[in-house]
């Protein structure tokens, strides 16, 4: 028996040192980078397999539904989409508008985004990571940085591509960080992810600072990674606490980040072909 | 049973732990997931010593940071670390019946739990303390199934 506990007690010590180097390098250096992205490539078929639950849910759903509710549930849609395209005209009037406003004024177009919709396949098992996979990579010319949104709002960003999938960053990953600006009075902060789904903080606000709860964030373009303008989230609660020096402010994510299943990839006019259009 | 077989049957319970460890949960169930490589690696430990050992741990628990897109080494640490105590206790625990043997299992998951988010901590990431006791109650929930299914195998080896 000691014999046993001896050699065990050494190989753990070997193992401990092996993990602990690992870490270190994978804290340190992006040695591992290949490795890492060798392996999400092939555990795709994992995320298949894994996804399959999923999608027998939504083909019983479609299933056991009653065909005069999906009759009822095209008509309400129809009916959506007729408002959203009446809207889209104002829209558009108003780019134009803002676009003749800013040539008069000598200021810079802003980009036309266009957009390509995607499934997600895969999410991340850790709590402590907010990654997602999704069904569309350099075939389909998504690109690392590149944003994502679900109907709700801004999701996060890409941060590998693959052939045929990527691998995505969400706004509430604790290592993502997104410039945004208050709607009301156009305040900019720094969004961060806290590792919890339904928050996001603003950092490096004081206790001067003009924000309410309930006021709506947007993405403010800054830094050129996010374009400006789509929603990120509303305050939920603002705090002043002894001793810190800036206020604790917590965001809820308009995104519904743990719940879409479809997002979609936005193009800018920078990014190439694709513009203006949704595919 | 044939050797062939029976490293097939490991492979299998390894690839179907990764599947059930990818299905998509939402934010509200995922600290009630249950750790499925981590109780597959104290399973064949605790049965199967004399094949699975340290060794094993550390390897799992590589193929758990690659899944879980965690910081290399962070599993094969925690792995070893709570893989260690089944493979000294092996020679008692095949003698204990399943309700001993969900209590050990409860406890590694815990402090496996704890010891996870601590070293999260360090690394600066927002942890919850709280949700630790979730996933060891839901693993205790289905360890007898993964305890009679090992126990078969087992049986069948010998």
């Amino acid at each position: 028996m000691f014999v046993k506990s001896s050699s065990t007690i050494r190989k753990v010590v070997i193992f401990f040192l092996i993990a602990f180097g690992m870490m270190t390098i994978h804290y340190y250096t992006n040695w591992f980078s290949s490795i890492e992205k060798l392996a999400d490539r092939s555990i795709r078929p994992v995320n298949w397999i894994a996804n399959i639950p999923l999608r027998i849910e939504g083909w019983a759903d479609l299933r056991s539904t009653d065909r005069s509710v999906i009759e009822k549930e095209n008509l309400r849609l129809k009916q959506e989409s007729l408002i959203y395209r009446g809207q889209l005209q104002r829209m558009a009037e108003l780019a134009a508008e803002n676009l003749r406003l800013r040539l008069l004024l000598n200021a810079t177009e802003l980009l036309t985004d266009s957009i390509l919709v995607t499934e997600v396949i895969g999410v991340s098992p850790s709590p402590q990571s907010h990654t997602l996979s999704i069904d569309r990579g350099l075939q389909d010319g998504a690109y690392v940085g590149q944003p994502i949104l679900d109907a709700e709002g801004l999701m996060g960003q890409i941060i590998s591509v693959f052939d045929n999938h990527s691998v995505a960053l969400l706004i509430t990953d604790n290592t993502h960080a997104i410039p945004v600006q208050v709607l009301r009075n156009g305040m900019r902060s720094i969004a961060e992810g806290t590792s919890d789904y339904n928050n996001i903080q603003l950092r490096f606000l004081s206790p001067t600072a003009d924000i309410r709860e309930g006021d709506e964030l947007v993405s403010s373009g800054l830094g050129g990674r996010f374009p400006p303008g789509y929603p990120v989230g509303s305050v939920l609660s603002i705090e002043k606490i002894e001793g810190k020096e800036f206020l604790e402010i917590n965001v809820q994510p308009a995104a519904e980040i743990d719940r879409s299943k479809h997002l979609l990839l936005v193009f800018t006019s920078q990014d190439g072909s694709r513009n203006g259009n949704v595919q | 049973m044939t050797s062939k077989r029976y490293y097939l049957i490991v492979i299998v319970s390894l690839i179907l732990a990764s599947v059930l460890q990818l299905i998509p949960t939402s934010a509200a169930w995922l600290p009630w997931k249950p750790n499925f490589l981590l109780l597959m690696v104290i399973g064949w430990i605790t049965f199967q010593p004399n094949h699975w050992g340290i060794g094993f741990a550390a390897f799992v628990g590589f193929l758990t940071d690659l899944v879980f897109r965690s910081p290399l080494g962070l599993h094969v640490f925690l792995f070893v670390f709570i893989g260690a105590v089944p493979y000294l206790l092996s020679g008692w625990l095949i003698y204990f019946n399943v309700i001993h043997r969900c209590v050990l299992v409860f406890i590694l998951i815990i402090f496996s739990g704890f010891l996870s988010n601590f070293m999260y901590s360090v690394w600066g990431v927002p942890v919850g303390y709280g949700d630790v006791p979730l996933g060891a109650i839901s693993s205790v929930l289905i360890w007898p199934l993964i305890d009679r299914f090992l126990v078969k195998v087992h049986e069948k080896r010998r």
